[in-house]
């Protein structure tokens, strides 16, 4: 009786768990793709190029349709396998953002320029693709463990990303990146089991949990939360967390480097956010990640003052992004969820653009540091124009949608200090708008260079591919349409419902 | 066609941009005719616009009544989660307020384009963004809903840099980097107050569509719906927040309770949230004032800028300065201004004798004119500070007659420039035995600009003296010393023009280089063009100052009424 009873609850389990796969389908259209990559790697020895790139670029394709056939028909929210991933619409928008990274990340891939090609192994796809499904597990996973597993699967598909393509530099940062990067992991696993031991579980999608935490002294439990919100801003690449990201920006391909800089940190947000908002009040998290967004946003734009390399520049700017994106979390209200997820497509784009029109100049100039640019505007003037609107998004001014998505950041960030008249409110206002003003003092660096400067080497007007036109264009072009037209992403972002 | 007169005026510089951008380069002589000719179909349509405003119209500058030319479409309309949903429109019309500087804009922007001919280096740049500046600027004056406002304010800045770190001097990029940074700083402060503002106000016509009650507005209007809204029968998320700039000058539009309404009791820094907001306002106005001590900007960007952009930026771009502050700071916070109106006056008066006496300090031609920019403005801060009547008119007057001096003044120095690549006072003498016509014209320019009767400038100053003097028994917004030590920027002109004057052109002729005589010639038919009409609108606004006023009297007066009304 019993052992059938047992039987009966192990088929119950296995066909609950057959059935949440069907749930999992974006994920499997990954898992499976990376199979068929490593295949084709294995089978063909030649040529293999155009068939990889084929194969990478179908199963990103196939991955969206599936996530675009589950936003239109799922609209609850789901718990799966045994309670360690949540699907909700949140994830599907993240993972339909994450896809569409992906896409980019592979456009710019093939782009012609110094350095290795991407696509002349399987290897480093596969590994691309696991990345993928890291981010795509993150912003799903509602248990600490999967957490960690899901963080790790990104860390680990990173470090591998930054070293494998040869290089002395390359190997430099991989090395920093993984030290710097098994520190974090450890201080957030820590951080974990003083959870699982205050509460006896790590289950988040159990209100259980949030509820046992409220009983826990303030001094050991902050010290529980800061160390695990320590690994989280080591994906996030915020201020104390930071210090890897400038030399692995700088030194991995421009291709992955677009990818580190947008899906981790979006995927970490997430995390953030369905860890934070729920504490109990003892924890003053608003005042934690407040202290963290004004340091990421101050440091990260002050360093960026300095740098010589639009790589570089790029990275210590992700690190003010970092502080922006935070805003939105510490605003709590749905004001500020949708202005965060706003702020985190923009986001998306914006840096995906600027990566795009860096590699063109590499494989003009062979370089990204700012002497290459110098004159690059009169020779290609188009190139020019996207890259002065790009950086005019990232500045934040209108009329891009950089600047709509400030616009709402710090309406939200208002509202928070008009209902909890907390002064670290007005501090992340001011900071912020501060911020915005000292920002564009770098991010003008570019056109200065590319229209002010003049060129050392002859004249000559560059034939611009109409590719890179195109997909210039592309990717730009969101950034005025919706300034002149947010409500367009904005009535998409209405209708998540934020379940927690 | 009259009805949407405003949108061409606006955007039809925008095409013209698109134009030369888009044309080849091998038809690159053809972008400073196409250049001329928009502009020139813009001044026609804004001639006919003017033709046809009606300044006899009256009605509170808080209402639509006394807009004209008007054009309202909802832009877009966004649900913020918690925030509610909020709407931006495309408004744009003119009145009072704003048709004298619409009209200034276009003729500065059209001399500027003939100052532009001969332009050389890199043509498709220089013209598309110069184009794009124009339709920026003149959106500038006409837009009505803070977000399409702050939209073209914002967007001046990036043409501007351009053209000043592309075509300006030897230390161009300092100076556009520094223009840049400063209006940067400025803007931020609007934005703040723009987030605050539009989360305090409501759009009650959209607000009773929403609760579907409609009626209940069209019958008791505002109140009626305020009511609706603190009683709760309006819920939170039904309210429409506006960006509407008529209702945030108007007091029944704030929702109840919100940051920014009159009743607020709302502290930032210890102050009263509204003081607060003004100050933010009036900060980033004077830093394009300029006034002191946010002006020094301005030199520098004179300096360094080409001559048309110097034109453009002394004539136009300072007046956006002005302009916004009557239309925002003033109209939204008109108790504020009050409580600070003595510390404006106080920068104004400050401002006239700064900038006066910098000016008789400068060695170099433009940089003396950019410091006698800073010493006028000076006198429409003051006649706003007044807030009476006659010191608003002149304010608004000072503004437009200074946008034609200081293009007049900056194109005389560029003459010169053009000639020997040399602008300090110090290496020409007795210019006026070589260069007789010039000489006049220049004598023109410095006349009016030190306000001789008989020149635009006069008028101005005089009323902005008038409505000084007149301010303090009349609503004491300002002590009667400020225009008495005012008085002496007066004399501070007169002084550093007429010692120009006396240096540079009369005496024995003589330069420092000898191979500048040849190219010493006088005037070109170009630079007649550009002169002659500056001169005699100059003089036909020192004789004939009613054709301005009629225009803008009704709307300076509602506009002082409504200051009045809230300071009782």
């Amino acid at each position: 009786m019993l052992q059938s009873n047992s039987a009966d609850a192990l088929t119950d389990q296995l066909s609950q768990l057959t059935g949440d796969v069907w749930q999992l389908a974006p994920e499997l259209s990954l898992v499976v793709s990376m199979l068929l990559l490593l295949g084709y790697d294995l089978l063909f020895k030649k040529h293999k190029e155009i068939g990889l790139a084929a194969i990478a670029f179908c199963g990103l394709f196939a991955t969206g349709v599936v996530l675009s056939v589950q936003w239109t028909q799922f609209d609850s929210s789901q718990l799966l396998m045994n309670n360690l991933l949540r699907l909700d619409q949140l994830a599907i928008f993240l993972k339909l953002l994450f896809c569409l990274g992906g896409i980019l990340g592979l456009v710019i891939a093939t782009r012609k320029g110094k350095g290795p090609n991407l696509f002349h192994s399987g290897e480093s796809l596969v590994i691309l693709y696991g990345l993928l499904l890291g981010v795509f597990l993150m912003s799903m996973a509602v248990n600490l463990l999967m957490v960690y597993l899901a963080i790790e699967l990104v860390s680990i598909c990173s470090y591998l990303l930054t070293a494998l393509l040869k290089g002395k530099q390359r190997s430099e940062a991989a090395l920093k990146y993984l030290l710097f990067g098994a520190v974090a992991s450890a201080v957030m696993l820590y951080g974990i089991s003083w959870l699982y031991g205050f509460t006896g579980s790590l289950d988040l999608s159990n209100p259980a949990f949030f509820v046992a935490l409220t009983d826990i002294p303030v001094l050991p439990l902050s010290m529980a939360l800061i160390m695990t919100l320590g690994g989280f801003l080591f994906k996030l690449g915020a201020v104390p967390f930071h210090i890897w990201s400038p030399d692995v920006y700088q030194a991995a391909p421009t291709s992955v480097v677009a990818v580190f800089s947008t899906l981790p940190k979006l995927a970490a947000l997430v995390l953030v956010f369905r860890v934070f908002t729920l504490l109990p009040p003892v924890f003053d998290w608003q005042l934690v990640l407040g202290v963290v967004a004004i340091a990421s946003m101050t440091f990260g734009n002050f360093s960026a003052l300095w740098q010589k390399d639009a790589k570089r520049m790029l990275a210590y700017s992700s690190i003010a992004h970092a502080g922006f994106l935070l805003l939105g979390i510490i605003a709590n209200s749905s004001a500020g969820q949708l202005s965060l997820l706003f702020y985190g497509a923009i986001y998306l784009v914006m840096n995906f653009g600027a990566f795009l029109l860096i590699k063109q100049v590499e494989g003009a100039t062979g370089s990204a540091a700012f002497e290459s640019f110098k004159g690059l505007g009169s020779r290609m003037p188009y190139l020019g124009v996207l890259f002065v609107i790009v950086m005019i998004a990232l500045t934040g001014l209108p009329p891009t949608a950089g600047f709509t998505a400030k616009l709402y950041v710090f309406s939200a960030i208002w509202e928070g200090w008009q209902l909890h008249e907390q002064p670290i409110f007005l501090w992340l206002f001011i900071f912020g708008l501060l911020n915005t003003a000292l920002a564009l003092f770098y991010y003008l660096k570019i056109p200065y260079y590319l229209f002010f400067k003049t060129s050392d080497q002859p004249v000559g007007l560059n034939h611009v591919q109409t590719f890179n036109k195109v997909w210039g264009t592309i990717v730009v072009l969101p950034l005025l349409l919706l300034f002149f037209r947010s409500e367009w992403l904005m009535n998409v972002l209405n209708n998540i419902s934020f379940v927690l | 066609m009259t009805g949407h007169l405003l949108t061409y005026i606006i955007f039809l510089p925008l095409l013209g941009a698109l134009l030369v951008a888009l044309l080849p380069q091998r038809l690159a002589n053809s972008y400073r005719l196409i250049n001329l000719v928009t502009l020139g179909i813009t001044l026609v349509l804004t001639i006919v616009a003017v033709s046809i405003f009606d300044g006899s119209v009256v009605g509170p500058t808080n209402t639509e009544e006394a807009l004209q030319l008007t054009e309202k479409a909802e832009w877009f309309s966004v649900n913020l989660g918690s925030l509610g949903r909020f709407s931006v429109d495309y408004f744009v019309a003119t009145d009072g307020l704003s048709i004298s500087l619409l009209l200034l804009a276009v003729i500065v922007l059209f001399i500027g384009a003939i100052a532009s001919w001969k332009i050389k280096k890199k043509r498709k740049g220089y013209f598309a963004l110069y184009l794009l500046l124009s339709s920026s600027v003149l959106g500038c004056f006409v837009a009505l809903d803070f977000f399409l406002f702050y939209l073209f304010f914002e967007f001046m800045l990036l043409p501007m840099y351009f053209l000043i770190g592309i075509w300006g001097g030897p230390r161009k990029e300092y100076a556009a980097i520094k223009f840049f940074i400063y209006t940067l700083v400025g803007s931020i402060l609007i934005l703040v107050v723009m987030i605050g503002l539009y989360n305090s106000v409501y759009d009650p016509l959209k607000t009773a569509e929403e609760a579907g009650m409609i009626e209940l507005f069209n019958q008791s209007g505002v109140e009626a719906i305020s009511q609706a809204i603190e009683t709760g029968q309006i819920k939170d998320s039904q309210v429409v927040k506006s960006f509407n700039m008529l209702y945030m000058a108007n007091d029944a539009n704030y929702l109840p309770g919100s940051f920014l309404s009159k009743e607020s009791l709302a502290q930032v820094f210890g102050q009263s949230a509204r003081w607060m907001a003004f100050l933010a306002l009036l900060i980033g106005f004077a830093i394009k004032l300029p006034a002191f001590p946010f002006h020094t900007w301005l030199p520098d960007a004179h300096v360094e800028a080409p001559t048309p952009v110097s034109v453009v930026l002394a004539g136009i771009l300072l007046k956006v300065g002005g302009y916004g502050m009557i239309r925002t700071a003033f109209s939204f916070f008109p108790d504020s201004a009050y409580h600070y109106s003595w510390l404006i006056g106080f920068f104004g008066v400050f401002s006239i004798l700064y900038g006066a006496l910098n000016a008789l300090a400068q060695y170099d031609l433009k940089k003396l004119i950019a410091y006698s920019s800073v010493s006028h403005m000076g006198f429409v801060l003051l006649g706003l500070a007044a807030m009476t009547v006659e010191g608003v008119t002149g304010a608004i007057y000072q503004m437009f007659s200074h946008g034609l001096i200081s293009a007049m003044l900056f194109l005389v120095a560029g003459v010169i420039y053009d000639r020997t690549h040399d602008r300090l006072i110090e290496n020409y003498g007795g210019l006026a035995h070589q260069l007789p016509k010039y000489t006049v014209v220049v004598a023109i320019a410095f006349f009016a600009s030190l306000g001789l009767p008989g020149f635009s400038g006069f008028i101005a100053e005089l009323m902005v003296f008038i409505g000084a003097f007149k301010s303090a028994s009349f609503i004491g917004a300002i002590p009667m010393w400020m225009p008495v030590v005012a008085t002496l920027g007066l004399v501070l002109a007169a002084g550093y023009y007429l010692w120009t004057l006396q240096r540079m052109f009369f005496g024995k002729y003589w330069v420092k280089d000898t191979s500048w005589h040849e190219h010493l010639k006088d005037l070109t038919l170009r630079e007649y063009l550009m002169f002659i009409p500056l001169a005699i609108l100059i003089i036909w606004f020192g004789i004939f100052p009613g054709t301005l006023i009629d225009l803008i009297n009704n709307s300076v007066e509602s506009f002082t009424q409504l200051m009045v009304q809230s300071v009782k």
